[in-house]
């Protein structure tokens, strides 16, 4: 297989590297940059486990192929903190309000609620519904999820 | 996942030449959301050596209108569908149908050619789409053509279209300014669900109530997508009763089961495309849709 040359931009670095043609955006984070923060879940994107921004705009990171990164702005979950990596609002909240248990869909339910607030920043609890429904939580708290993004917006005012 | 190279081109035009060059041999790829899955599992043609992709040609990602028509590149994502307010105001079912595909993540990377092309029957902007009488645009080194979407269905997963084409553009009719548009779709649950059934209805009435015009395309319903004309007919030329509605949606199991035969499926199916036809249908009487 001919390898592709690969021009990127992750979480504010810019990356030129040399990839497989066949390997996904997710094996590209966790295999060749190390950046295990994304989760490989279903891996046929119904779990969102693998959430990454590309773009602004969320992304199944299983789904898409590293060529078609190409040139494209992406955030994992290692890249949202502040300067002083103090975490962001969004993670903060999630510990404030006991949104982690697993702990395996944070990193994309984190991603997908950046997302959501990036675009609509006072959502009602619906639209944050409707902004996670991508992302499935098996230790099944949405609840506290729901009012840690709630809260995030609340301080991100 | 299986080997294969990756191409990126710079336009439409060496797309074209990739697939006169390479045909069978290629795959294209746009959002990647079936593809993926398939070349994971180490599916998808036998023959693959070239994955071109699509997804950043930003000249096939457009949604426009002149005075009769509404025209959509085929690389429009499920997203871009769901939020245009062009397509909020003119066909509200499409918006909704593009809103119902998987999720948030899968919308924003799924496209309209794949939805269309991928031949599921489970498409959710098909039905619609086939409501609406969409032509397809499709270009080739040879030059270009416009087919029917609904010509375009072989077999469920299956198409007639030749590996040298691309598809370019889905148009249709504007509709007129007091038709309704519905759309309906039974899933398991709300996000991340793959239709059951689905259904789009279309309807325009008279000042008298008089139906006018009506078009109910079913999803998961018969072997290749299709408008149910015995159905429409029951409610065309006439003014909408619940008895007629229901009858209406009574021709759509018939025409199910005519087309695909009495399946071990057919006991669940039969009332339930009835009742979401008369829902669809009493949903765009009401012009929510």
């Amino acid at each position: 297989m001919k390898t592709i040359q690969l021009n990127l931009i992750i979480n504010n670095q810019q990356y030129e590297l040399q990839v497989d043609p066949n390997l996904r955006l997710l094996d590209l984070l966790r295999e060749e940059l190390d950046l295990l923060g994304t989760k490989e879940g279903c891996g046929v994107g119904e779990c969102g486990a693998c959430t990454v921004i590309m773009n602004g705009q969320t992304v199944n990171s299983c789904l898409v192929l590293a060529g078609q990164a190409q040139d494209a702005v992406i955030f994992t979950i290692e890249g949202i903190q502040g300067e002083g990596e103090e975490l962001h609002p969004i993670q903060a909240a999630f510990i404030e309000k006991g949104a982690v248990q697993c702990g395996f869909c944070t990193p994309g339910m984190i991603l997908s609620a950046k997302a959501l607030l990036d675009h609509n920043p006072q959502p009602t609890v619906e639209e944050i519904k409707e902004g996670i429904s991508g992302n499935l939580c098996r230790c099944t708290g949405y609840q506290q999820i729901i009012e840690a993004i709630q809260l995030a917006a609340e301080k991100m005012k | 996942m299986r080997e294969f190279e990756f191409l990126h081109p710079e336009s439409v035009t060496e797309v074209l030449d990739l697939l006169e060059t390479y045909g069978d041999r290629v795959k294209i790829i746009a959002g990647g959301t079936d593809l993926i899955i398939e070349l994971r599992e180490d599916e998808g043609p036998e023959n693959l050596e070239f994955v071109v992709n699509i997804a950043h040609l930003e000249e096939l990602n457009y949604i426009r209108q002149d005075a009769e028509k509404i025209y959509i590149g085929s690389g429009t994502t499920h997203s871009q569908l769901a939020q245009s307010s062009l397509i909020k105001e003119k066909i509200p079912a499409l918006a909704i149908a593009a809103n119902s595909v998987g999720s948030p993540q899968i919308r924003n990377r799924g496209t309209v050619g794949g939805n269309i092309l991928n031949a599921s029957p489970a498409a959710d902007t098909v039905p619609v789409l086939i409501a609406l009488d969409a032509q397809l645009r499709f270009k080739s080194t040879a030059g270009e053509r416009t087919v029917p979407l609904h010509d375009i269905y072989i077999k469920p997963y299956k198409t007639n279209i030749s590996s040298q084409e691309l598809l370019v553009e889905v148009a249709f009719n504007k509709l007129s300014r007091s038709a309704s548009s519905s759309f309906i779709k039974l899933g398991r649950r709300n996000a991340l669900a793959i239709s059951r059934m689905n259904v789009a209805v279309i309807l325009d009435q008279d000042s008298d109530g008089v139906i006018t015009d009506l078009r109910i395309a079913p999803g998961s319903t018969t072997p290749v997508p299709s408008r149910i004309k015995i159905a429409e007919e029951v409610l065309l030329g006439q003014k909408p009763t619940p008895e007629l509605i229901k009858i209406s949606g009574e021709k759509v199991s018939e025409e199910m089961i005519n087309l695909s035969g009495y399946r071990w499926s057919t006991d669940y199916k039969k009332p339930v495309i009835e009742t979401l036809t008369r829902r669809a249908i009493q949903e765009a009487l009401e012009g929510r849709g």
